[in-house]
């Protein structure tokens, strides 16, 4: 049986500690030019989902492979949620349209995954062109960085 | 670090575009007026540090091996709106 190999990109596998082997291409990572707070250094990442967790994305660092952290779509857990990006964000990643970028809240799990906190004060933004992201910190709102996932909202995710 | 010595009302620059103005001082606190172009973020370091320590804890669950990931479709899903040309 011969394959159509109609896309030459090349493919890069890794071997993950928390998600197992892992095959990407180049034009999947995102770059993080001002680095992730905490994680400063760290600036290629991969945005990965379990099977049966697509809800859930995790921000898995390619420079160094023991960094993961949950992210989730803040509108699915927060309806009401408007964050209105400072101007700084749609400069620094060059973002033309409202249709090319999305939004990424960073989850934390407590201990035994009873209280579920959400970063709603600085999401991630992900310019889906360029592959740029960049976490910004909102200047309006009155957002938490740790606010509370209402409990019947929250899916826990596997592996955390 | 840079230290300087300034008195009420009087500022420092910043490269070309940053002033920093002492507003006011009382006691122990000081009122700076900051005033930068909207293409720089400005916030006080305690906010920074916060996001620096939830970052931290929410990548702090110990690794353990679960099923296959793939990489995300991240195109999907509602969209925020667009950021507003005038800021803020």
């Amino acid at each position: 049986m011969i394959e159509m190999i109609e896309d030459t990109e090349a493919e890069t596998t890794l071997d993950l500690p928390r998600f197992g082997t892992c095959t990407f291409r180049d034009s999947e990572v995102l770059t993080f030019p001002w680095g992730l707070p905490g994680f400063a250094g760290l600036r290629r990442f991969l945005a990965l989902h379990l099977d049966g967790q697509e809800n859930f994305v995790w921000l898995q660092s390619l420079d160094d492979i023991t960094v993961a952290l949950p992210t989730t779509d803040p509108y699915s857990l927060f309806p009401d949620y408007n964050p209105q990006l400072p101007l700084y964000a749609s400069s620094s990643l060059d973002i033309q349209r409202p249709e090319e970028f999305i939004l990424l809240g960073v989850v934390v799990v407590g201990p035994g995954a009873e209280a579920m906190t959400m970063n709603l004060l600085a999401p991630v933004v992900i310019n889906l062109r360029t592959r740029v992201a960049r976490q910004i910190t909102l200047e309006t709102g009155g957002y938490a960085v740790r606010t509370a996932i209402p409990r019947k909202a929250a899916p826990t995710p596997a592996g955390a | 670090m840079l230290v300087l010595s300034r008195k009420l009302n009087q500022a420092i620059m910043i490269g070309d575009d940053v002033r920093v103005v002492i507003v006011a001082v009382d006691r122990d606190t000081v009122k700076l007026g900051i005033e930068a172009p909207r293409t720089i973020p400005v916030h006080r370091v305690e906010v920074y540090e916060e996001i620096q320590r939830t970052n931290r804890a929410a990548a702090g669950e110990p690794a353990k091996p679960t099923e296959r990931a793939k990489v995300a479709d991240l195109g999907r899903g509602r969209r925020p709106p667009a950021p507003n040309p005038k800021g803020g």
